[in-house]
């Protein structure tokens, strides 16, 4: 082989990785393999509990809060958080796509109402569509499925008030600058970055951190994957109503079930505690937490991890929402755990193994997942659901 | 080719992020008549993927997309 040959297929092959889209069903599998492996390794993944984190730090840091939180560089929830965003920023400058853009007055008003509402709503839930829902429903806990009932309902109400939003405000045409540049060494950068995070993870390593420094890793993996895939957990329930594609809730789908059957085997194994990740919010929090956040994550036009990794690309309304959201979830979330009244309003923790045992559980929760996907496919078709403005 | 399109109307959509770009453009569909051609201008990337398929979908003619200064031009024929 020839050095012009092999420069070639360096070239395709890093034109297919960043210049192209990965297809939703690859990294739907992908996010669910990270998923299994990263509880495997330490925990679940999740994202709020990482913005609350940051939100407790700000809070404290104001003299608000007394008692200080985690430090942010030890705690695994920051960590994955903090690698989401990292590997969501390295990503698109090696794609060539980091810029910073701005958007009209009203959408950053969105990008802050939508962002407080999440955080209430995943307060409640006890995570975000990813800790609520998606790593829930995989530690075999019943809230998670109710989250995502909350989530279609609360997204359906959300879809609505856009179609309002565009008959009766007027916002103007958009118009907002967008500030890119250095397209030419934008990979290189991106090289740099992503480099940087493997630096990072070496450096806890030599601490005796190791855990830490590989959750922060695991949490870039995500952003990679997510970024490069546009994958957005809020089109797998908004879109149902809004243009009927079911290309999302197909790598869904896959990630979830990758992700149920290897939570099952980690838990029934006794590898991993039964009860971790199996929120006490049965069936209040779940449920009325998931409708809120259902509405503010199609208000913000970004889901938990959706906000987090658009903020990664350089997007200043994602920016305020995961901002708000950090603030306010951990506002909310305080506030709940001091008042036992509240606390119990929530829930209890459902763990679904013991009602049905290990076998009957990943049995129901993959059909049900099944109908999900027959039903979004269906819909597809027939367009059922879709609600016009 | 996408050089010499003549839109009818033209769609600020720059700054919107999803799905903002994809419902204004519904809107102003729906107040255009057959054959007009509209052109969209974005900064979002996730509209690249989302219009052409939203197009398809709804059985209007994506007609193609030209980069220019920071943003994208996109332009789709209506059935």
């Amino acid at each position: 082989m020839s050095e012009g040959e092999l420069k070639g297929i360096l070239k395709r092959g890093y034109g297919v990785i960043f210049y192209e889209n990965w297809p939703i069903w690859l990294s739907g599998i992908i996010i669910g393999i990270l998923s299994v492996l990263c509880f495997a390794w330490g925990r679940p993944w999740g994202v709020a509990g990482g913005l609350k984190n940051w939100g407790d730090w700000i809070f404290y840091g104001l003299g608000i809060y007394s008692k200080s939180p985690e430090p942010f560089f030890q705690s695994t929830n920051s960590l994955l958080t903090l690698g989401l965003l990292w590997g969501a920023f390295g990503a698109s400058l090696m794609s060539k796509e980091f810029a910073i853009r701005f958007a009209p007055k009203w959408e950053l008003l969105k990008g802050c109402v939508g962002g407080i509402i999440m955080g209430v709503g995943s307060a409640m839930a006890g995570g975000c569509n990813v800790g609520g829902f998606f790593s829930a429903t995989s530690a075999l806990s019943l809230s998670g499925l109710l989250m995502m009932i909350g989530l279609f309902v609360g997204a359906y109400l959300g879809l609505r008030y856009l179609y309002w939003e565009l008959e009766h405000i007027s916002t103007g045409q958009g118009g907002a600058a967008s500030t890119s540049g250095g397209q030419a060494v934008q990979p290189y950068l991106g090289a740099l970055v992503l480099l940087g995070s493997i630096v990072f993870a070496y450096l806890y390593a030599q601490e005796a951190l190791t855990r830490q420094g590989v959750l922060l890793l695991f949490g870039v993996a995500f952003g990679i994957t997510i970024q490069r895939a546009r994958f957005c957990f809020v089109r797998g329930f908004r879109d149902i109503f809004m243009t009927a594609e079911a290309e999302i809730p197909k790598g869904i789908t896959f990630a979830i079930l990758i992700s149920i059957l290897g939570f099952a085997i980690l838990k029934w194994a006794g590898l991993r505690g039964e009860e971790v990740y199996v929120p006490q919010a049965f069936w209040f929090g779940a449920l009325v937490g998931g409708i809120i956040f259902g509405f503010g994550m199609v208000i913000a036009g970004g889901c938990g991890s959706g906000s987090v990794w658009r903020a990664g690309e350089g997007q200043v309304k994602l920016m305020l929402a995961v901002l708000f959201f950090a603030l306010s979830t951990s506002l909310t979330e305080n506030w709940i755990n001091n008042s036992e009244r509240l606390l119990k309003l929530m829930g209890t923790s459902v763990f679904l193994p013991n009602y049905l045992g290990y076998f009957w559980t990943v049995v129901v929760l993959c059909l049900f997942f099944l109908l999900y996907l027959i039903v979004a496919v269906w819909n597809e078709k027939t367009e059922k659901f879709l609600v016009e403005p | 080719m996408v050089d010499e399109i003549k839109p009818d109307q033209t769609l600020d959509a720059r700054g919107l992020s999803c799905p903002m770009p994809i419902l204004k453009t519904k809107k102003a569909i729906e107040k255009m008549k057959s054959g007009e051609i509209l052109e969209i201008l974005g900064t979002d990337p996730g509209t690249k993927n989302d219009l052409p398929s939203f197009a398809k979908k709804a059985g209007h003619e994506f007609l193609g997309l030209k980069e220019d200064q920071g943003f994208t031009r996109f332009y789709i024929k209506v059935k």
